[in-house]
């Protein structure tokens, strides 16, 4: 008892540390890249690294051993400070082990970071004993390999690492019977087929704001620290792909379009996501967060080309970007369009972007692309100071059914949703804002989105709902069926097809009441229901044919928000909720949408054509389905990632 | 002649002394499990992994602590050998437990369930939610063996004791049977074409098999698994997770499920009647005859205990492991 107060007020001090240290990168605006020269831009890279290591020592308490991550552990081995505390910390933190393919990844990291010390200064940080000790836990703790591909590059990249570290050991000394070498041949074939595949195909977990760090960490770890140049390489080479793949949908450091897994603290704040924390390491962009992702890349000595930051912070002229994608693997209820790599099945994920330098409008077809946590489009405007704001909009049909659960995981039809509820809390909620739906059709031509509901009788949450921020000014019903409203530099039309109704975000309680730790249940400025979602509210609509229509602008293009209003209110637009919905559309550029459930939409008349869709297509990235390969082009400047050969190219284009 | 009348009188000597071993093998009930009843705010369950039931009437611990252990087999030749169908894979003992090796690579993955050749240990097959995977040396190396499987996820895999060669297999598409050993495999056209999730063959009276399905309720066989037909109207559209045979009558099945309880059958299939009262929930995913009690029936709940009856499913008694959701309940045979 008499330590608590201590405990607490050290905590305090830290948080209070944090909170402080965050101007000192916040208050500066971000300059354009392109007028920054390539030594400048690591330079600062390098400065912003330093200041996540430093902050995360500044951060550690030596006095208590109940907290601290194991990346946190690794810092203080690197930075030779509170060695006593880390060495300590290491021991208590596993106590037993958990975690499994979490915990491979920090473990092999601190070995890593030890051994490097121990390397360049003949001195040992960790003694025989802690050696012992971790060596013990690789021989007695079977962590799970996982169900996801996040999962499963974690648990194989660290196993790789961890064998490579003991080349010579037999397999008694690891935990799955296998020898080093036997770890490190499958842990390889694993990683290298991932990164054919993804370069291939697309990313199965593809473009996920929250889990970006689960795939850049254990890349980062490859190039950081794999002794084979190939893996070192290609781990370099696919943090480049990754980071690539968010920047062309990035504006001031958030991940804007679709995404395959969002959790609901991060949808109604953008920027407490890590791709906001990344966004701010890789493109000097947003604010500092404090990531553990970012952590273990600031130690891996990966440093980002320098097109990235340009191409992340150029935003001078909209553009459209598409992208191919893929689910996750389908185990069972695969669907007609399902087609198979290397025996497991997927469906093709065709995503579709308008970047522009006010909001970023994108979408993904629709259907169940990804389990649970499937954001199939949103909408996010510009916001210099994102915290604290919610800058964004999206739209579900919250499907929850052991029909989706057995899709993409082996569990029994009847236990299914209940298992998932245990993590993913609100799966099984109506108003869950997050998930896809087989019932959900969604097209999009730039800045005009019409999504497209055919519900059945009988469906579990026979409804869909449309979020709408708190942070949105001047909303207003129209009479012409229209709601208008303003999200920071972006005017939004909202045409419901049905009639609806107004509630509360949450209006079940779910969230408010902690569900799942996704929002604390107690009051706290960063982590509580009401700081963070509190106020916003929901479009209801309970019609089981149903639609919408979404038209962006920015309020640049127009005299007044009057104008806006009265532009769209006299666009063409007719439609129909019987026998199918379907939508003829024509948006403020003057093109003609057309779009009907169930059939490939067409534009000006003219079919849209998913089956030319490239893994990239845009100004600033080319990439042709099962290229093995990315093009970034900024100006005159290409990077080019040539993973069948494991090879960077970079040159100069000639003058157009 | 002589020699040779000796020899045969060696042979048949010997057959009788394995019979006899045989009859007499020791087994010990097992369950692979994850303890999911107290899994709040997380995707992992508090524990998991297979655990044994002792002569004190308490579960212990076998074998690694694995998260996702869906089943184990065991060699009834050579009990020291032991596989574990594991979500990373399929893991091996050969010193009964004592030391254990993941024989697959990153290919295999959520085995659901394994079968032994009786007369080559060699040949171990295993059901997955990938398909089908066979070795032909032990373990050593594994090859996918989906030909003539339309739809992959395969729950329960059985081996003909009658023909090593001719296997069953039940998949999201239904019961599918080899000839060749898992070279190919054609579907049994008297299964629907839905999930089966159990196939169980009676000792007692080897033509006798049923299987529980998705949606389809139980499905029966009289001959020896050639063809199938519904029985158990009352269980008709029910997803039905557990089915069993009582090696030591011909006559006794059972069958549980999602929501409908245990029933059982006393006469080879032809009726069945609930026996649910006295069990804390209707939701049982696994049912087992035990073999060290002749009679004795084992149900698992979902999250409820695991419970026993010697009276056909009339009464009830707590058989332990609150909180589990056990994929699977079986039998090791131990040494002599």
């Amino acid at each position: 008892m008499p330590f608590f107060p201590v405990l607490f007020h050290r905590r305090l001090v830290a948080l209070l540390a944090i909170l402080l240290a965050q101007p000192v990168f916040s208050a500066v605006q971000p300059s354009p890249g392109a007028s920054l020269s390539d030594e400048e831009i690591i330079r600062q890279y390098k400065e912003r690294c330093e200041y996540i290591l430093n902050q995360t020592i500044e951060t550690t308490d030596p006095n208590d051993l109940s907290t601290g991550s194991l990346f946190q552990v690794a810092v203080n081995l690197h930075k030779g400070t509170n060695i006593e505390w880390a060495r300590k910390r290491l021991v208590f933190d596993n106590q037993p082990p958990s975690g499994n393919m979490f915990w491979v990844l920090p473990m092999v990291l601190l070995m890593q970071v030890a051994k490097d010390i121990e390397e360049e200064t003949g001195q040992s940080l960790l003694t025989n004993d802690d050696w012992a000790f971790i060596r013990t836990l690789w021989r007695t703790y079977f962590p799970y390999r996982g169900d996801t591909e996040n999962h499963w590059i974690m648990y194989y990249v660290s196993l790789y690492l961890a064998a490579e570290m003991f080349p010579e050991d037999g397999p008694e000394r690891w935990y799955n019977g296998k020898s080093s070498a036997e770890n490190m041949a499958e842990a390889r074939e694993y990683i290298e087929d991932w990164i054919k595949i993804t370069t291939s195909y697309g990313q199965g977990e593809y473009d996920s704001p929250n889990y970006i760090g689960e795939y850049t960490r254990p890349m980062a770890l490859l190039a950081g620290w794999a002794n084979d140049p190939v893996l070192r390489q290609k781990g370099k080479m696919m943090m480049d792909y990754l980071l690539l793949d968010f920047a062309v949908e990035n504006l001031n450091g958030i991940y804007g379009g679709a995404h395959s897994r969002v959790y609901p603290r991060y949808l109604v704040q953008p920027s407490l996501t890590a791709s906001a924390a990344h966004g701010w390491l890789f493109f000097n962009q947003g604010e500092y967060l404090a990531n553990s992702s970012n952590i273990l890349i600031a130690l891996s000595g990966y440093t980002p080309p320098p097109i990235l930051l340009r191409i992340a912070q150029d935003r001078d002229n909209p553009y459209i970007h598409r992208e191919l994608k893929r689910t996750r693997w389908r185990l069972r209820n695969v669907g007609e369009t399902a087609f198979e790599i290397d025996g497991k099945s997927t469906i093709p994920v065709y995503k579709y972007s308008y970047v522009h330098q006010d909001y970023i409008l994108g979408s993904s077809q629709g259907g169940l692309l990804q389990p649970i946590q499937q954001q199939t489009w949103s909408l996010i405007w510009y916001e210099p100071k994102p915290a604290g704001i919610s800058n964004t909009m999206f739209g579900i049909q919250p499907y929850s059914s052991p029909f989706e659960g057995t899709m993409y995981f082996g569990e029994n039809w009847d236990t299914v949703t209940d298992l998932i509820s245990r993590s993913k809390v609100d799966y099984d909620s109506e108003d869950k804002l997050e998930g896809g739906s087989p019932y959900e059709q969604i097209f999009q031509h730039k800045a005009a989105l019409i999504a497209l509901y055919d519900i059945p009788e009988g469906t579990r949450f026979p409804l869909i709902h449309t979020f709408f921020s708190r942070d949105l000014k001047n909303r207003e019903e129209n009479a012409s069926g229209w709601i208008f409203a303003q999200g920071g530099p972006a005017y939004i039309a909202y045409r419901p097809l049905a009639p609806g109704e107004w509630k509360p975000v949450d209006w079940t309680g779910l969230l408010k009441s902690g569900a799942g730790n996704y929002f604390s249940a107690t009051l706290s400025p960063t982590s509580g229901f009401e700081p963070l979602a509190g106020g916003s509210e929901s479009y209801v609509s309970y019609e089981l044919q149903n639609g919408y229509i979404v038209q962006i602008a920015s309020v640049k293009d127009y005299d007044s928000y009057e104008d806006f209003k009265n532009a769209v209110v006299a666009l063409p637009l007719e439609f129909s909720l019987t026998p199918t919905p379907s939508v003829t559309f024509t948006d403020l550029e003057g093109t003609e949408l057309s779009a009907q459930y169930g059939k490939a939409p067409s534009i000006n008349g003219k079919e849209v054509d998913y089956s030319t869709w490239k893994l990239f297509d845009g100004p600033f990235a080319q990439a042709e389905k099962e290229s093995e390969s990315l093009e970034m082009i900024y100006g005159q400047e290409r990077y080019f990632l040539d993973f069948k050969n494991a090879r960077i190219e970079t040159s100069i284009l000639p003058t157009k | 002649m002589k020699t040779l009348f000796s020899f045969f009188f060696i042979l048949l000597f010997s057959a009788v002394e394995l019979t006899a071993e045989k009859t007499e093998e020791r087994v010990q009930m097992f369950a692979a499990l994850s303890m999911t009843k107290a899994q709040e705010s997380s995707s992992v369950p508090t524990d998991a992994g297979v655990f044994l039931y002792n002569n004190e009437g308490q579960w212990t611990r076998f074998g690694p602590k694995i998260i996702n252990i869906a089943s184990a087999t065991a060699d009834s030749r050579n009990p020291d050998t032991i596989y574990l169908a594991c979500g990373n894979g399929i893991s091996r003992s050969r010193d009964g437990g004592k030391t254990w090796r993941m024989t697959t690579g990153w290919e295999v993955s959520d085995v659901k369930t394994i079968a032994i050749d009786p007369t080559d240990q060699n040949n171990v097959y295993a059901a997955t939610a990938w398909g089908v995977w066979l070795t032909r040396d032990g373990g050593e190396s594994w090859v996918e063996a989906t030909t003539g499987l339309p739809k992959k996820y395969s729950r329960t895999i059985l081996l003909d004791p009658s023909d090593p060669n001719r296997l069953l297999v039940g998949t999201e598409g239904g019961i599918y049977v080899s000839h060749d050993k898992a070279q190919t495999w054609k579907h049994v056209p008297t299964s629907p074409e839905t999930t089966v999730f159990r196939i169980k063959q009676s000792k007692a009276n080897p033509n006798l098999w049923i299987a529980g399905t998705h949606k389809n309720g139980v499905l029966l066989s009289t001959d020896n698994g050639k063809t199938w037909a519904s029985t158990a109207p009352t269980l008709r559209k029910a997803n039905i997770y557990g089915v069993a045979a009582d090696s030591s009558n011909a006559t006794h099945l059972a069958a549980s499920g999602w929501g409908v309880g245990v029933s059982i059958s006393i006469d080879s299939g032809k009726t069945w009647i609930d026996r649910s009262e006295g069990l804390p929930s209707p939701h049982v995913l696994a049912l087992v005859f035990d073999q060290n009690h002749p009679g004795r029936l084992w149900a698992s709940t979902f999250e409820e205990g695991t419970f026993y009856t010697d009276d056909l499913g009339l009464t009830w008694y707590e058989g332990g492991i609150y909180g589990a959701y056990v994929w699977d309940l079986g039998f090791l045979p131990q040494k002599p």
